[in-house]
């Protein structure tokens, strides 16, 4: 199988190829037989590279630990779930696995435009072939540092079982984190596919704007579930009770996200005002490009800390083509210049399109904020030779101000109105909300300065921003389907259901806001107002953290199928009052190619909105035996306030979200 | 017409030098000296009491954990094991993946005359099994938050 797959990899460089070609060819004579053959071509490099991953899925599931890859991240044990992730569990796989979904959207294209009658998904269908002829050439083996994932052992070596994935990544929430985030990257080819064809095409209208609009919002969708994803993960399985801490990996999944962001907002000037040409362009390029930075900067071990991952040439092929891909966008742009002029321009600052161009400035401000945060180490280092980085806490401090910003335009945006802010603009729909935020953010500082917490600014700020933007948007809600209720003579929730149906893009688009403002809620109890508490207890001893008391009752140890979970029984009181039991713990795996690995099993409990959250220091795995003993365990518990606003926000943010993917109608 | 574009642009400008400020002031307050081992001990007194970033490998043997006190005690070496530098871990939890020899990633305060961080956030990432078995060719991947 594996050299069946092997075959394919390199006969796909062959029909990668001919895609272009014929595409190229077919488009600039317009030869409508070679177009086809072109089409042709992506779907037929689709099936080569799905034969590939088909075989190296099969690889892992017949246990073929010939084969290197699978040696390194599989084992007999492993559950078939973890099997099969193991594709992505580390570099080579995961580059057939976004070369496989970089092809698959490329015949999905093709599928989903084949009654097209102009030819601009032919014209997308070249930069597509081009990225994956990029990720073929990676995956081949010919590169040093970077194998073949479908590669045996060479001199027909073979170990008898696999070094198996790190039991860290063994959990369904990785399981799913890096496919999600790979095809938001990914899908982020397709919109920028658009506007490359747009360009070569020379038709820079809305165009390829509403061609691309359901694979930005799908890409967009993705690219949320997958940071929030990791975010869990770390929460769930790191045991230090955060879920960010703006490490490069986490900074280069956000970034590509901020950019898509910035970019499904910027659209819309587009498409009303016939305004930004040149801007979305340019996004939309930056959005691609830094889902490959993203990868030069965790694969290319040029920011040398514990976070990045191997280092190896890879960095310079993706910097090489980042630049590529740049100078020829670049290069498009110029020749396209006077067709990206827009005709229209801003009349007011104090409008619907200032404030979209404001969120604009924020999001690639932030942007760019967090990239030379994370490329500071290359920065000191190649300006003056003295390597220095910046801790969290940078981030923490740079992002507070332009986020809060953010934040009250997210309820600007939606009712300002289009053109200039009029005064009666201003009081029907800004009064009350502006009122609202008030008296939450002084009910906040009351609230805040009674419990002991001097100068809550930021909070106070942020909870009046929140209000403001909850009640601007559900005065939105209320307004249109009272009216839409009247108008069918229907009940309200006729009338709501009604008018999120008329127009999901952009009532999905509000329900996107009111999860922002959730997680910004949640951001801000969970990092400015957790508690921690460490202390090392006996059986029977008691610990206090805030209003909870915990009493270390007993201890127990569970064999499963590849680990076994030692950990200690906690009784839970509020107040004094019994309210459950916890259960933290620790994962001993034996592998014998790790060596014995032993993780944190963290015991989280929900309480209402917020998270108590116990982690137990190390231990020998006999936990009972040790316990019985009188050893003493350490343990680290912390109360996280409203944490899990940041999980419901993310949620209904995905329910915004799918909303606006379903906007079919194409307005113009 | 001009007006209006000069009030963007200058708004714009606004804009861009409070971020750029927001960064520098950021910078100045945060940025920490990141090294090796080896170079820490060739540039202790420069950052005396202050904090740094290094990495390193978990020195084998030197690690010590305090039940009682809640404390992790180890030191930090280079790659050619040359250079000790001893770190202080207190009142959290170390991180998983922390093993002899493994890399590690130390964030605290410096106090030269001790040789001594005071960490304020330990990383650690696992080294591949095959990373000395195999052949020097065989890739080595880390990792610790999200491998892709």
């Amino acid at each position: 199988m594996a050299e069946l797959g092997q075959a394919a990899i390199w006969l796909s460089v062959f029909s990668c190829l001919w895609a272009i070609a014929m595409l190229g060819m077919g488009l600039r004579g317009k030869n409508y037989n070679a177009i086809l053959s072109g089409r042709n071509g992506v779907i037929g490099t689709f099936a080569l590279i799905s034969l590939a991953t088909g075989a190296l899925i099969y690889s892992f599931i017949t246990n073929d630990f010939s084969m290197r890859y699978v040696a390194e991240v599989s084992s007999y044990d492993q559950p078939l779930l973890y099997k099969i992730t193991a594709l992505w569990g580390r570099m080579s796989g995961s580059l057939l696995f976004w070369l496989w979904l970089v092809t698959l959207f490329g015949a999905l294209v093709v599928w989903t435009n084949r009654r097209a009658s102009d030819h601009l998904s032919d014209y997308a269908l070249i930069p597509i072939s081009i990225v994956s002829l990029f990720f073929i050439i990676l995956v081949t083996g010919l590169i040093e540092g970077v194998y073949n994932p479908l590669a045996r052992f060479p001199n027909g070596g073979v170990v008898p079982d696999g070094a198996g994935m790190n039991p860290l990544l063994q959990t369904p929430s990785m399981a799913f984190h890096p496919p999600s985030l790979y095809v938001g990257f990914v899908g982020l080819t397709v919109p920028f596919a658009f506007g490359i064809g747009a360009l070569l095409a020379g038709r820079i209208g809305s165009d390829w704007l509403f061609r691309s609009r359901r694979w930005m919002m799908f890409s967009w969708l993705a690219l949320t579930i997958g940071v929030a994803l990791g975010g869990n993960w770390a929460y769930r399985e790191l045991g230090w009770g955060g879920y960010w801490a703006w490490d490069p990996v986490e900074n280069a999944s956000f970034m590509p996200w901020l950019l898509g962001t910035a970019y499904l907002h910027s659209v819309m000037i587009q498409e009303k005002r016939n305004m930004l040409k040149l801007w979305n362009i340019i996004l939309i390029t930056l959005a691609f490009e830094f889902t490959l930075l993203g990868t030069f900067i965790t694969r290319s071990g040029i920011i040398s800390s514990v976070h990045a991952f191997a280092q190896s040439d890879i960095g310079h092929y993706f910097l090489t083509f980042i630049f590529l891909s740049l100078v020829g966008v670049i290069w498009l742009i110029y020749h396209r210049w006077n067709d990206l002029k827009s005709p229209n321009h801003l009349d007011s600052l104090l409008s619907r399109e200032s404030s979209f161009l404001l969120n604009n400035w924020m999001l690639v401000g932030l942007t760019l904020i967090i990239l030379w945060g994370t490329l500071w180490p290359i920065i000191t280092e190649g300006v003056t030779g003295a390597k220095a980085a910046v801790p969290e806490s940078f981030f923490n401090q740079v992002v507070v101000i332009p986020g809060l910003l953010l934040l009250v335009l997210t309820g600007v945006g939606p009712i300002i109105s289009w053109k200039k802010l009029t005064p009666s603009n201003f009081k029907r729909m800004f009064a009350k909300p502006i009122v609202l935020g008030v008296i939450a953010g002084v009910l906040t500082w009351g609230y805040l300065a009674w419990k002991g917490h001097t100068m809550p600014i930021y909070s106070v700020l942020c909870v009046f921003s929140s209000v403001f933007v909850l009640a601007a948007i559900f005065d939105e809600f209320y307004r249109g389907s009272k009216l839409r209720a009247k108008r069918q003579g229907t009940s309200f929730f006729g009338g709501l259901t009604r008018l999120i149906q008329r127009n999901k893009r952009r009532y999905g688009g509000y329900i996107v806001h009111i999860g922002i403002v959730l997680v910004y809620i949640g951001i801000m109890g969970s990092k400015g107002y957790s508690l921690l508490e460490s202390k090392s207890l006996r059986l029977g001893e008691t610990m206090e953290v805030g209003n909870y008391q915990l009493t270390l009752q007993d201890a127990f140890l569970e064999k499963h199928a590849n680990y076994s979970l030692g950990g200690v029984l906690f009784a839970v009181k509020k107040n004094g009052k019994s309210i459950g039991t916890m259960r933290p713990a620790r994962g001993f795996y034996h592998k014998a190619g790790q060596g014995d690995q032993d993780t944190i099993e963290s015991a989280i409990r929900h309480q209402g909105l917020n998270d108590l959250y116990i982690a137990l220091g190390p231990l020998p795995e006999n936990v009972p035996a040790y316990v019985q003993s009188g050893e003493a365990v350490p343990v680290q518990v912390y109360h996280n306030p409203l944490v899990n606003l940041v999980w419901v926000g993310v949620a209904i943010m995905v329910i915004g979200g799918g909303v606006a993917f379903l906007e079919k109608r194409q307005e113009k | 017409m001009n007006r209006r574009r000069s009030k963007i642009i200058a708004a714009s400008l606004i804009l861009g030098l409070a971020m750029v400020f927001l960064v520098v002031a950021g910078v100045q307050n945060t940025s920490m000296r990141h090294f090796t081992p080896d170079q820490l001990i060739i540039h202790a007194q420069e950052v005396d009491n202050k904090g740094i970033q290094v990495d390193g490998l978990i020195s084998e043997g030197t690690t010590r954990w305090d039940a009682e006190k809640f404390e992790l005690v180890f030191a930090v070496r280079d790659r050619a094991g040359t250079v000790n530098v001893n770190v202080l871990y207190a009142k959290k939890l170390r991180p998983d993946n922390f093993k002899d020899g493994g890399n590690i990633f130390v964030q605290g305060k410096y106090n030269a005359a001790e040789n001594l961080i005071v960490a304020s956030k330990l990383q650690t990432k696992c080294a591949s099994k095959y990373e000395a078995a195999e052949s020097a060719t065989v890739q080595t991947s880390g990792l610790s938050k999200s491998d892709y």
